[in-house]
């Protein structure tokens, strides 16, 4: 069987922290421990950002972590969800208008699901990452439509347009 | 084989086995380690430029419980007391009472994550989730007590925000006795699993004579047989009625650190039960007056050390000066000595031995 039939069975996390007070990173770790049981969905924590599915993003976005960030995100492959976890990462929380500090990290990367709370409880970080798992889903419907190679129809002059073929005869000649 | 070569080994910002971005830099030579540099900036955020010219003195205690999410209660705790010598307003017995059993349970939470860390970077997964389990026994405490699981702002200016009622009284003792047992069959495992010993005796070691040469601090030192802790040398809480004893190891390496701080664990059980049952009558709540004028310092025993601060005020709404210097900065010579020497296998286990903490030394 093909390889996206699975993917939302098992999903990998990659947790990075820019700037947290770690007590969202604490949170994370208790919500894979026993008593809230994130592995019952497949999820594993790993390491390797070419591997994994889900970004898990804590803390305001200090501005040496700008860079690391950027560069983790453009790692990963591309059916990929981004969750904010906690009030700071949302929109710079207490540490708001801090010299060092930007304050949010959605201007820097596109953000699929917002977790709010100071720290984020574990139940909310279970709810926002199951959330993450629909979005996954339809990510991976919408990479599988067809490219067109020809142009639109153009309903005015009941003809089709062939400027916008894929190998024009006018690209070509420049 | 006439000169070594020496290679360049990083652990980058970005790895499964820290949870905080650190960059270190370890020069080997077959397989030893002869030198280490580290890069620790990366999660400086400006808090103490932030308590002078955004927040007011009422709202400065809430700002500094988030520099660190473990040590959060002895931050707003040092902070508090400090401004309360200022206006020279002393509380009365049952707050002391309220505010050092919160400080206690977060001892015990902070060693016991510290303890699970230990045994998943030496490779016992295991290990890992039991501990991990049984932490969620304090956990509930602290929920049921503040209202938060980790980040509870308990303490303001003047006393404290709850009260104890019967039912969470019945709940703390019940978990309480529950957690001791556990704790017990952890020291057990932790002395006499042959593969563990393997990875923890006589590995990392610190003498004692470094350990007084190169300042080092909390349960680092004391697993070196140095008598350092500030829970004997100041007088703020009645620590003397509650039944406090110092914990003392002589081997200096991981395992020493260990159960220091398993044996800690069960003395704080110890005193949790006797505040419980010795919680005089009072009020929450004390009326204050007035603006800070003067300066001040403070100091706390912290899971990791010690915690200084210093305040300096001028009679006006903001502040004039905070200035907090916290435990892992200070350690930061001794750390290095331990790593010299040391099979870069071990390094993992060495690094998470020390409990380090980086969203305190950045700020």
């Amino acid at each position: 069987m093909s390889l996206k039939k699975y993917r939302k069975k098992s999903p990998w996390i990659l947790h990075y922290n820019c700037g947290s007070c770690n007590g969202c990173d604490i949170e994370i770790l208790a919500a894979l421990a026993p008593k809230y049981d994130l592995e019952r969905f497949g999820i594993l924590n790993n390491g390797n950002p070419k591997q994994s599915d889900i970004f898990l993003v804590t803390g305001p976005l200090t501005y040496r972590s700008r860079e690391r960030l950027v560069e983790l995100y453009t790692q990963m492959p591309e059916p990929k969800v981004v969750v904010a976890v906690g009030s700071c990462t949302c929109t710079g929380g207490v540490f708001n208008d801090m010299y060092n500090v930007e304050n949010g990290i959605d201007k820097y990367i596109p953000v699929d699901v917002y977790i709010p709370g100071c720290a984020a409880s574990p139940e909310l970080i279970i709810d926002g990452v199951v959330k993450g798992l629909e979005i996954l889903e339809q990510k991976t419907k919408e990479i599988e439509k067809p490219k067109k190679l020809l142009g639109e129809l153009d309903e005015s002059k009941a003809s089709i347009d062939r400027t916008k073929f894929a190998g024009n005869i006018d690209d070509r000649k420049n | 084989m006439a000169t070594k070569k020496t290679i360049n080994i990083p652990l980058g910002s970005q790895h499964i086995s820290l949870l905080e971005p650190i960059r270190f830099n370890f020069s080997t030579q077959n397989e030893k380690i002869v030198d280490v540099d580290w890069d620790v900036g990366f999660v400086h955020r400006g808090i103490e430029k932030a308590c002078t010219t955004n927040f007011e003195f009422k709202q400065v205690g809430y700002v500094v419980a988030r520099v660190c999410g473990l040590c959060a209660i002895t931050h707003s705790l040092s902070y508090t007391i400090g401004v309360e010598k200022l206006l020279d307003h002393e509380v009365n017995k049952k707050i002391k009472y309220l505010r050092l059993l919160m400080l206690e349970l977060d001892r015990i939470h902070s060693h016991m994550l510290c303890l699970a860390h230990v045994s998943e970077n030496a490779g016992f997964e295991g290990m890992f989730m039991k501990i991990m389990a049984d932490r969620e026994l304090v956990m509930d405490i602290q929920e049921a007590i503040s209202g938060n699981r980790v980040q509870f702002d308990y303490v303001s200016i003047g006393g404290v925000n709850r009260d104890l009622d019967l039912e969470t009284e019945k709940l703390l003792k019940k978990n309480i006795s529950l957690l001791e047992e556990k704790i017990d069959d952890l020291i057990d495992k932790f002395t006499n699993n042959w593969s563990l010993s393997l990875k923890y005796k006589n590995i990392g070691h610190l003498s004692k004579e470094d350990a007084y040469n190169m300042n080092a601090l909390g349960p680092m030192a004391r697993a070196c047989g140095a008598k350092i802790d500030v829970r004997l040398e100041t007088s703020d809480f009645p620590y003397d009625e509650v039944g406090y004893e110092l914990v003392l190891e002589q081997g200096g390496d991981i395992h020493s650190r260990n159960m220091v701080r398993l044996r800690e664990i069960k003395n704080s059980i110890k005193m949790v039960r006797n505040i419980v049952d010795g919680v005089p009558e009072g009020e929450i709540m004390e009326k204050v007056k007035g603006k800070p004028k003067g300066e001040t310092f403070m100091r706390i025993e912290a899971p990791r050390g010690e915690i200084f601060y210093y305040l300096n005020a001028t009679g006006k709404n903001m502040l004039q000066r905070v200035r907090i210097k916290t435990p892992t900065f200070s350690q930061i010579p001794a750390m290095v000595n331990v790593f010299k020497g040391a099979n870069y296998a071990d390094a993992h286990a060495i690094l998470a031995s020390f409990d380090p903490c980086m969203s305190c030394t950045a700020k």
